[in-house]
């Protein structure tokens, strides 16, 4: 869709509580780009800000609804979810966004997302993925890449990596993306069409955790993590493309599954009002 | 009779809870005030099971069993269950096949087939009806047309009329 | 004209939710509670209201609290494992005031314990259960009817006072049906909660107000405002700073004080002239009753305290009834729970005696005349 030409210009002023500035993240955390990416795509939905309830759990993912200018719910770890569905449910006039963490939503919470993913309730979950229990102080997380070193595993990392979309997409999930924080535009843009889509979408943003993740692990700064970004996606028009010039196993990025599937919360409010028109008849 | 107790007693899924359901229903409707409870194991079939009312005029302050005034017993397996609460006017209403040693004790003991009853009109699971019904007769704890009515209404279409034919059997058992 | 139905404890739970204009439900299976889910998803859709079974039991309180901060009058139910889980979103709603009602049939535990057994072994963890000092309300009925009308206060005071109401309920009143007219138990009018109105700028979400019951931002509502589990200023926000978050912490409990009046509730029988008060809940409260009426007939002079509003305990009733009594039996389905908040009140005044019983059946009225008569010896 073309919205440029009818849309004001998008200022993340109008968007964010101004009055918690300055914000707790550390400088060079992907977090931020994130929340930036999903606020634009917020402005050109033209989502009411008083409609919009933002949910989220606990870590750094958890912190920013605090910064977004909604009805913001910062609830706990692993379960914003659970919040989310009876919210949803109890007000389906609310755009529901969920944000989260690797270890929020993959560890704690990995039951509440595969069970949200498929029961396919209209709300969006956005997790933010920088491999690192970073609030807690840098442990191993279901996301942390083999052999990296955490402070829970200071002979480098020997479990397996959760591949995330993967995982909603087997478990329903209608829409389900990946993109890295370096492409913000592409970001926004797959944000955007996750809330449009009428279900359960499922958005997995690659951030990056400079201070803890990366120091513990050598990758440079910022922009040195940034890069490696670069390095390791694979843009979704590169998609069917062979592994050269990527990297093999890059990470495939933008919409990687998408299904026409009944929208939980109007199958649930056409059944109950078939019963209670019923009931209202007797 | 102002208070009273009774029990019924056997094996889960043998429709103890639904006989106890359906006296419960008969009696309000005939002024009392029940209180029911039951025990079961954590098995949907199989396992002792029993279902208690305790009848009233007006709330019971205690609504579990103190001391039984009629016991039905359908199941071997509960046969010697309620020995401490029965006593010398307790009447104990036993199936004649299934439980092959009865209780013995101070009380009235009837051995009743409602079992082979139910079996003679085709389907064994309704010896619960057969022996609600013939427990009634017996007792006169509530009238014929009232227990008649409840198990005529709240009985799903599809097994009235085996119901009610469980029930005139067993009323005219005793 | 009277309307008597025989209803069952659990059901009337749920009928008595659905009066109150409960709207929202999220459970998960779980012995002896699943009859109120059963009976919710049922009769829910009926009023237009939403019934949701969730993929564990705290995702159902985290559905639960979510649908509340929607605006919904919103509720579950569990029994002892499901509660244990229950109480990481519990403390939150405790902690962000939101209201929600949660009934806990009690079984036997620990554990799995015996599911379809009765005990009364959750009475400290449904004052404790959460982690941190914490406002909570629990009420305990003690019979079908009280199900019924005790669920419908628990709506009243959540909705009222922005407190979680635990309604603690055991198995043998749970699964107890008895005869009740519920035409004569409906309320005349269901208690609202009382939303934000006037303007956004410059809203308070946790202002301190006189009754110390700060309005809900009803999201859509045009506040925007901010809900956290973290110690919180009353602009919503989180704070660490010590006068501040002490101040914060202490209006949330000092709510329960101011409003006593109204959550206090108990049931005193024969106690006038009592030497022996017997102190208990649910269905030992039953027993007790019984167990006054035969004592009373043999001439020995008992009477029943009751709290249906068992956490806050209603101490300064306890003190007046029990002034002159000489002696406190406190029956209980555990090991001793009921007894530590009986003996912190009147140890010094009288010797305050257990009666205990974990064997998963109820204590029986029997069994406390022969206590009565054992200790008077």
């Amino acid at each position: 869709m073309n919205i440029s030409e009818t849309q004001t210009p998008f200022d993340i002023n109008d968007y964010i509580r101004l009055e918690q500035m300055p914000h707790f993240l550390c400088p060079g955390c992907g977090h931020g780009i994130a929340l930036r990416a999903l606020l634009w795509a917020i402005h050109e939905l033209k989502i009411d800000k008083d409609k919009l309830a933002v949910v989220s759990g606990i870590g750094c993912s958890g912190r920013l609804s605090a910064y977004i200018d909604a009805n913001t719910f910062h609830t706990t770890h692993g379960r914003p979810l659970a919040y989310a569905t009876g919210m949803a449910l109890a007000r389906p006039d609310l755009h529901v966004i969920v944000i989260t963490g690797d270890g929020d939503s993959l560890a704690i919470g990995g039951n509440h997302l595969i069970h949200a993913c498929r029961r396919n309730l209209n709300m969006t979950c956005m997790m933010l993925n920088n491999e690192i229990y970073g609030m807690t102080g840098g442990q191993v997380s279901p996301t942390t890449s083999s052999n990296r070193y955490t402070t829970t595993t200071p002979e480098g990392n020997t479990e397996p990596v959760f591949d995330a979309c993967a995982l909603a997409t087997a478990a329903g999930a209608s829409f389900v993306g990946r993109e890295v924080t370096m492409q913000v535009t592409g970001l926004k843009n797959l944000l955007r069409d996750g809330i449009e889509h009428h279900g359960f979408s499922f958005v997995e943003v690659i951030s990056d955790c400079t201070e803890i993740y990366g120091r513990k692990n050598d990758l440079g700064m910022s922009p040195e993590m940034l890069l490696s970004q670069k390095a390791t996606m694979r843009p979704d028009a590169y998609r069917n493309t062979v592994d050269v010039p990527f990297r093999p196993n890059a990470l495939e990025c933008g919409v990687l599954a998408k299904a026409d599937r009944p929208e939980y919360g109007c199958a649930t409010r056409e059944k109950n009002a078939r019963v209670q028109a019923k009931a209202e008849g007797k | 009779m102002d208070h009273f107790e009774v029990r019924f007693s056997g094996s889960g899924g043998q429709g103890l809870i639904l006989s106890a359901k359906f006296l419960s229903a008969a009696l309000v409707s005939d002024g009392y005030t029940v209180a029911q409870s039951q025990s079961y194991e954590p098995v949907s079939r199989g396992g002792l099971s029993r279902s208690d009312l305790v009848v009233s005029k007006g709330q019971a302050a205690f609504p579990l069993s103190q001391g039984l005034s009629f016991l039905l017993i359908l199941d071997g397996a509960a046969a010697q269950a309620s020995n401490d609460l029965l006593n010398r006017n307790s009447l104990v209403l036993v199936d004649s096949e299934q439980v092959p040693i009865p209780p013995t004790g101070d009380f009235n003991l009837v051995n009743l087939p409602f079992t082979k009853t139910a079996r003679d009109l085709g389907n064994k699971r309704v010896a619960n009806i057969v022996a609600l019904s013939a427990l009634v007769a017996r007792s006169g704890m509530c009238s014929k047309e009232t227990l008649e009515t409840v198990v005529r209404t709240k009985t799903p279409p599809k097994f009235a009329s085996l119901n009610i034919e469980a029930f005139t059997a067993g009323w005219h058992l005793v | 004209m009277a309307n008597l139905i025989n209803l069952q404890g659990n059901q009337a739970c749920a009928m008595g939710a659905i009066a109150a204009g409960c709207r929202f439900y999220a459970g998960y299976p779980i012995t002896p509670s699943s009859e109120i889910a059963e009976t919710m998803a049922r009769e829910l859709p009926k009023v237009g209201g939403v019934f949701i079974q969730m993929e564990d039991e705290i995702a159902s309180m985290g559905a639960v609290v979510g649908a509340s901060m929607g605006g919904a009058k919103a509720m579950t139910a569990t029994s002892g494992p499901g509660f244990s889980l229950k109480q990481e979103n519990l403390g939150y709603a405790c902690a962000s005031e939101i209201p929600c009602v949660i009934i806990n049939v009690m079984r036997g535990g620990p554990s799995t314990g015996m599911p379809t057994r009765p005990a009364q072994g959750d009475i400290m963890q449904a004052r404790w259960g959460t982690h941190g000092d914490h406002p909570i309300i629990v009420l305990t009925p003690a019979s079908v009817a009280e199900c019924y009308t005790e669920t419908i206060r628990a709506f009243e005071l959540t909705e009222r006072l922005r407190v979680p109401v635990i309604v603690l309920v055991d198995e043998v009143i749970g699964h107890l049906v008895e005869t009740v007219d519920l035409e004569a138990l409906a309320p005349k009018e269901t208690i609202e909660r009382r939303f934000a109105t006037g303007p956004a700028d410059g809203f308070e979400p946790y202002a301190v107000t006189d009754d110390m019951v700060p309005p809900f931002p009803r999201p859509g509502d045009g506040y925007r405002s901010h809900t956290t589990g973290l110690t919180h200023l009353p602009s919503g926000f989180p704070t660490q700073n010590p006068e501040k978050a002490s101040a914060a912490l202490l209006r949330t409990t000092d709510k329960l004080d101011l409003h006593a009046d109204l959550i206090e509730a108990c049931e005193i029988i024969e106690c006038d002239n009592a030497d022996i008060i017997i102190a208990t809940i649910g269905i030992s409260a039953r027993a007790a009753q019984q167990a006054v009426t035969d004592l009373r007939a043999k001439g020995i002079k008992a009477g029943l305290f009751r709290p249906k509003t068992l956490w806050p305990f209603p101490e300064k009733r306890l003190k007046e009834v029990a002034k002159n009594a000489k002696i406190i039996l406190v029956p209980e389905m555990n090991q001793g729970q009921l007894i530590l908040e009986i003996e912190r009140l009147m140890a010094r005044h009288m010797p305050v005696i257990g009666l205990n019983k974990i064997n998963g059946e109820a204590i029986t009225p029997a069994e406390i005349t022969a206590k009565v008569s054992e200790v008077l010896a």
